[in-house]
């Protein structure tokens, strides 16, 4: 234990310079720069895209960017959902049935009990959210306790939930009158969107949650190495089944966000593959589908992407039978960009003589030499 | 055929007797009526209704009275199939066993138009005569069913776009908002439309907002912006995409009805609602009841009479808030 | 017996990863009939001179020759077409397929209109009976018959290919007696039909039942090539063993020390045990005591350390730490009992790859203080700052990822981790291996101070002179159980417990 002290590897460096280079080696770098292209196409059909108007009849503000805001709300929440999920090395197919259900819950509620008050605003979310963490915690204890593939899990309960979802309506769409609840999807607040709002609010306190305490980490390496997080302690059953409850509450909100904009419930539609919407959003964002480190900043550019990139197609007014194949185009695109082996080779070509960087032992090198030396 | 039929019949009279010999045996002095009963029960003719299952107010309402006619008190032993979530292969299975099981008759709504004709021939070697209700197969092949009865897609939505003429003898920009690029339903829709409105009538925009209300609000939003609002007229496939879309016009402070007229298709409750509100202007009935049309075919067919392989089922259309008011009370989807 | 011309002669073999010397001038022979046996110690290279052998690595040094002839292969396939087959531990083939499919795969008897089933099988049939095994239905499924017997149908499966050489690394690990029994039949026969039979196994009794030869590594280094009849036991496993000179002649030793044997154990089990992993066993460590486990590779020294852990369920014994009972039942609870478990298995159950230095570091504290109570960046910089100095981890930069410090680095973080929860029972399993012998010397030295400062330290090692050197009571196992318990004193040597584990009642 008397070995000198080796110098700290800190080079100092400018705060503002390295902020720069640390953005630019994001992965969800290219999915900002895709971002903006898709704002520039829109510019050059539209100079005034960006424009924000009062609208002289409702008093509101309107705008691309305010619907822009309003369309990604929904989507935000569930690719955060996912995000959590998938840094488990899981999977939420469920998302979009939760949605239904949520849906379905609120209105149904609304509908049936007809009180039109901010009161019964907040009673039909709380109850919708409550079902969507029941449906997560199935997923949870599925996968944690009872040990089913999480593809399959969630598989099971994406079929029932729409069931479900059809159930509770009676396999009807249904409508409810509620200002207060409309007012979720619709309002603005301070010129924003409330929907906008409540997701912002909501990321930054799932970030919080996560980042502020040790959940991020625990989170992070069961995904990376599940045998070494439980060596070292940690608990992944309870950590299993709260990311899938979170995930289905976000799912819940999500839900309510989607049906509050029509204050109708459209039990065949609502959420309907809105799971792959969240899964992109995650992709893009920059998270590896194989778990471990995720990004929920990456997400929530990733669902910004998606919601800006539907609007466009319309913006653009791209025939409808050649969407699929222009979003499809974008995201593979995107995708491309992000992949190692494509940034490696841009790497490799922007400094071609820059020596490698310290590497693992190869994974198929024996663990075991006592000749192998102390250095990196 | 007939002789299977028959044969049950039969067996199922001697087995009714049977157990009405031991219900009295047992209980001594029961009434006649129960014995009655039970006697009709045994005569049904077993009804395989291969549905597309909840999907919106048009279908609720077709396949609810699909079941009501074909009723125990009609004669019928209706058995109903909804595809899971819309999936074809989970048709295709229902279809098979109901084969399998030997029922009299088969109904048929499929959620795709492709990939009928194995099944369907196989329906027909065993001699089960198949009645396509409201979506058709392609290829259209009539020798593989017996009769398809569905309201006719592409006079409706001609019907559609004669009244739009009308309402705007100068010209207009229009929208279309379709359903999933590729059904049927969407090609007839579209084909009607296209071949009837006037030249003078702009087209700015055909998109998909796949039968959704949320879709179509969302996607209409972006089409008033991107064209600053400059939109008379909206053709809105099913009545879901039309209500979106009139919500879209209230939200950019604009009135449905004065600044853009709303055409939807299919005549639901809450169409014909909004329609007596003025927030939509036309609405198109796509009738979804002929249950009793049903009937009559299915009977025929089994009595061996020849049927006619197209039946159009007879639709209004609804152009004022009088009528809508009218005709509210009495709506039955 | 051995024919005058070897199959397979192996020359100078030298084999480098990054870093990492994994061969070093190493030859082999194998002579037509006979049963050669690779021996060594985890990471002596016997699994890469194998793959070196066919082709999976490329040898940096040396040269290959089969049947005379200087060959190179690209892979398994290739060997495999050049009458060299491998036989794994875990059977490679397809559960769902049948028997007489997996024997005949890829050699299917073909007609004019595609496979002829009926030949096929016959062919599959035969192949089986050429081992013994006519009574195999080559129609059942393969997944309906036991691993054992799986295993043979590897083995006819390489003899299908008409294959010269048959590699079997550690066939037997998961076989019982009369299964191993079998299979030696199955080996002694294609001997006799002058197949060269390259055996790779850790039992002892079983080396001994069936080879002509030992082929002996150690550290990557050939150590020499021997008759079976002419090395006993014990000269075998000093062989495989070996010893260190030098640096670490000059460490310290604990075997002054002595613990008061009148004050109750810090630690204690007895009937500790998990079935098909440890037959029950009593131990105890005292405070400030070093209780090395010694035994061989899969005696289940290392099953012990994990039972004492939590990291598997126990389903026997009672514990008791400080004189209260205790369920250890996972590593949560190991953990909050203040036991620690460093793993020899330093990749799959260590490190957690992408995650850096500093979080590799604090992730185990931060497990036993709950998630919601993180620790702050001050005190994970302080628990960095502390341990990355003091066990001289370099670089000593925190923030890199952990996956790219080389092996010996990333066992210090890994040591620190277990440090940094200030448990009062450490179990160190192969804590310095794969460490130069500086490094090694830093770490046994830590572990003397860890002890005099209180600590209880379980330390396991497949070096039985560090055992010797730093414990003050050896827990021998072997096969499972254990079989001795040795108070350390100037008279105990590794030899010592060579002898128990070469005498102790050999199993048949």
């Amino acid at each position: 234990m008397s070995a000198p002290t080796p110098p700290r590897a800190s080079i100092p460096r400018s705060g503002a310079r390295q902020f720069a280079v640390s953005v630019v080696r994001q992965p969800y770098i290219w999915a900002v720069v895709a971002l903006l292209l898709l704002i520039v196409i829109n510019l050059i059909k539209d100079p005034g895209y960006l424009g924000i108007s009062v609208n002289a009849t409702t008093g509101n503000l309107s705008g691309n960017v305010i619907d822009i805001l309003r369309a990604s709300a929904p989507i935000m929440m569930i690719a955060i959902g996912m995000t959590l999920v998938i840094a488990t090395r899981g999977i939420d197919l469920s998302v979009g049935s939760v949605m239904a259900v949520s849906g379905a819950v609120s209105m149904e509620f609304m509908n049936s009990s007809g009180d039109g008050s901010v009161g019964g605003a907040i009673l039909a979310a709380a109850f919708a959210i409550g079902i969507s963490a029941v449906l997560g915690a199935v997923n949870g204890v599925l996968v944690s306790i009872v040990g089913l593939q999480p593809f399959i899990t969630t598989l099971i309960t994406m079929l029932a939930g729409r069931g479900l979802a059809k159930v509770i309506t009676s396999g009807q769409n249904t409508s409810a009158s509620n200002e207060p609840f409309r007012w979720i999807a619709n309002g603005t607040v301070f010129g924003f969107p409330v929907v906008f709002v409540i997701g912002a609010v909501i990321v930054a306190i799932v970030a919080v949650l996560i980042r502020r305490t040790a959940l991020g980490l625990m989170i992070e390496s069961i995904g990376i190495n599940p045998k070494a997080a439980r060596m070292a302690g940690i608990r992944p059953i309870g950590i299993l089944i709260s990311v899938y409850i979170v995930s289905g509450i976000l799912a819940g909100i999500a839900g309510i966000f989607s049906t509050a904009s029509v204050m109708t419930v459209e039990v065949a539609k609502t959420g309907l593959s809105a799971e792959m919407d969240a899964i992109l959003a995650v992709v893009i964002g920059g998270t590896s589908l194989a778990g471990g480190k995720f990004s929920l900043t990456g997400s929530v550019i990733g669902a910004l992407l998606i919601a800006t990139l539907d609007k466009t197609i319309v913006f653009l007014a791209i025939p409808s039978s050649a969407t699929p194949a222009f979003k499809a185009l974008v995201i593979v695109v995107i995708c491309l960009l992000q992949s190692r082996r494509v940034r490696a080779l841009f790497n490799q070509r922007r400094a071609p003589r820059t020596p490698s960087a310290p590497t693992a032992p190869a994974p198929t090198a024996p663990r075991t030499t006592r000749k192998e030396t102390v250095s990196a | 055929m007939s002789k299977t039929a028959s044969f049950r019949a039969f067996a199922g009279i001697a087995l009714v007797g049977a157990m009405a010999l031991g219900i009295t045996a047992c209980s001594g002095g029961s009434s006649a009526e129960s014995t009655g009963a039970a006697g009709s029960d045994g005569e049904l003719t077993t009804i395989g209704f291969v549905a597309v299952g909840p999907e919106g107010g048009w279908r609720t309402a077709n396949e609810q009275n699909i079941q009501d006619s074909f009723s125990k008190e009609n004669g019928f032993d209706l058995k109903y199939a909804p595809a899971t979530n819309g999936d074809q292969n989970s048709q295709i299975t229902a279809f098979t066993s109901f084969i399998d099981e030997g029922v009299d008759a088969i109904l048929l709504s499929a959620t795709e138009a492709t990939g009928w004709e194995s099944v369907l021939e196989r329906a027909q070697e065993a001699e089960i005569p198949v009645v396509l209700l409201d979506r058709g197969i392609e290829p259209n092949d009539t020798s593989l069913y017996t009769s398809h009865i569905a309201p006719d897609n592409v006079g409706i939505s001609a019907s559609a776009a004669e009244w739009a003429n009308a309402q705007f003898p100068d010209g207009a920009n229009y929208v279309v908002l379709e359903g999933p690029p590729g059904l049927s339903v969407v090609n007839d829709r579209n084909k009607g439309w296209d071949e009837t409105i006037d030249a003078n009538m702009k087209k700015l925009e055909s998109q998909s907002a796949n039968w959704s209300t949320e879709e179509a609000k969302s996607v209409f939003e972006t089409i008033l912006k991107a064209n600053n609002n400059d939109v008379q007229l909206v053709f809105a496939q099913n009545d879901e995409m039309g209500l979106g879309a009139a919500l879209a016009v209230e939200e950019a402070g604009l009135k449905p009805g004065t600044d853009v007229k709303i055409i939807t298709i299919d005549g639901t409750k809450a169409a014909l609602t909004a329609l007596s509100e003025g927030r939509l202007s036309f609405v198109a009935e796509y009738n979804p009841l002929f249950g009793d049309t049903a009937i009559d075919v299915v009977k025929s067919a089994l009595a061996g009479e020849t049927v006619e392989s197209d039946i159009v089922v007879p639709s209004v259309t609804f152009d004022s808030p009088e009528a809508a008011t009218e005709a509210l009370p009495t709506r039955q989807f | 017996m051995a024919a005058t011309e070897p199959i397979v002669e192996m020359s100078d073999i030298s084999i480098e990863f990054p870093g990492v010397k994994a061969l070093q001038h190493v030859d082999f022979r194998l002579f037509p009939g006979e049963v050669h046996t690779l021996m060594g110690e985890n990471g002596a290279g016997k699994s890469t001179l194998i793959k070196a052998l066919t082709g999976v690595y490329k040898i940096d040094g040396g040269s290959i020759r089969v049947a005379g002839a200087p060959r190179s292969f690209s892979g398994t396939a290739d060997a495999q077409s050049a009458g060299i087959s491998t036989v794994y531990q875990e059977v490679n083939l397809c559960d769902n397929l049948t028997i007489g499919e997996n024997v005949m795969l890829g050699h299917e008897v073909r007609g004019h209109f595609g496979i002829n089933w009926a030949k096929t099988h016959s062919a599959a049939h035969d192949a089986l009976v050429g081992l013994g095994l006519g009574h195999l239905d080559t129609k059942q499924p393969l997944s309906s018959i036991s691993l054992a017997l799986q295993q043979l149908v590897a083995i006819s499966r390489a003899m299908v290919t008409k294959s010269k050489v048959l590699i079997l690394d550690e066939p037997t690990s998961s076989l019982d007696a009369n299964e191993v029994e079998g299979l030696f039949a199955v080996m002694r026969r294609l001997r006799d039909q002058g197949v060269a039979i390259l055996f790779v196994s850790h039992f002892l009794d079983q080396v001994y039942a069936i080879s002509d030869r030992l082929t002996v590594l150690r550290n990557g280094e050939f150590v020499g090539e021997y008759r079976t009849s002419e090395l006993d036991r014990s000269q075998l496993i000093s062989k495989m063993i070996g010893k260190d000179f030098g640096a670490l002649a000059a460490l310290g030793s604990n075997r002054g020390r002595t613990v008061d044997a009148d004050e109750p154990a810090f630690y204690s089990a007895t009937d500790l045990g998990r079935k098909g992993s440890i037959d029950p066993v009593d131990i105890q460590v005292h405070r400030g005591e070093v209780v090395g486990l010694a035994g061989l590779l899969g005696s289940g020294r290392t099953e012990l350390g994990r039972l004492m852990y939590g990291a598997d369920r126990p389903d026997t014994g009672e514990v008791t730490i400080g004189g209260t009972t205790v369920e250890v039942h996972s590593p949560t609870a190991g953990l909050a009992k203040k036991i620690a478990f460093s793993t020899e298995n330093r990749r799959d159950e260590g490190i957690i790859g992408d995650l850096t230095v500093r979080e590799n570091l604090i992730v185990a504290v931060q497990a036993r203080r709950g998630w919601a109570r993180p620790l702050s960046r001050r005190e994970q910089n302080e628990l960095c700052e502390k341990y990355l100095v003091s066990l001289n981890v370099r670089p000593a930069d925190p923030e890199l990822p952990i996956k790219n410090l080389s092996g010996g680095n990333q066992q210090k973080v890994l040591l620190g981790r277990w440090l940094a929860t200030q448990p009062e029972l450490i179990i160190l399993d192969e804590p310095t291996r794969g460490i130069d012998i500086g490094a090694k010397a830093e770490i046994q030295e830590a572990i003397a101070t860890l002890a005099e400062e209180g600590m209880s330290v379980v330390f396991i090692s497949s070096e039985l002179e560090e055992v010797v050197r730093l414990s003050e009571r050896i827990v021998v196992l072997k096969d499972h159980r254990k079989i001795g318990e040795i108070v350390n004193g100037p008279e105990i040597t590794a030899e010592t417990i060579v002898d128990l584990i070469a005498t102790e009642g050999t199993t048949p």
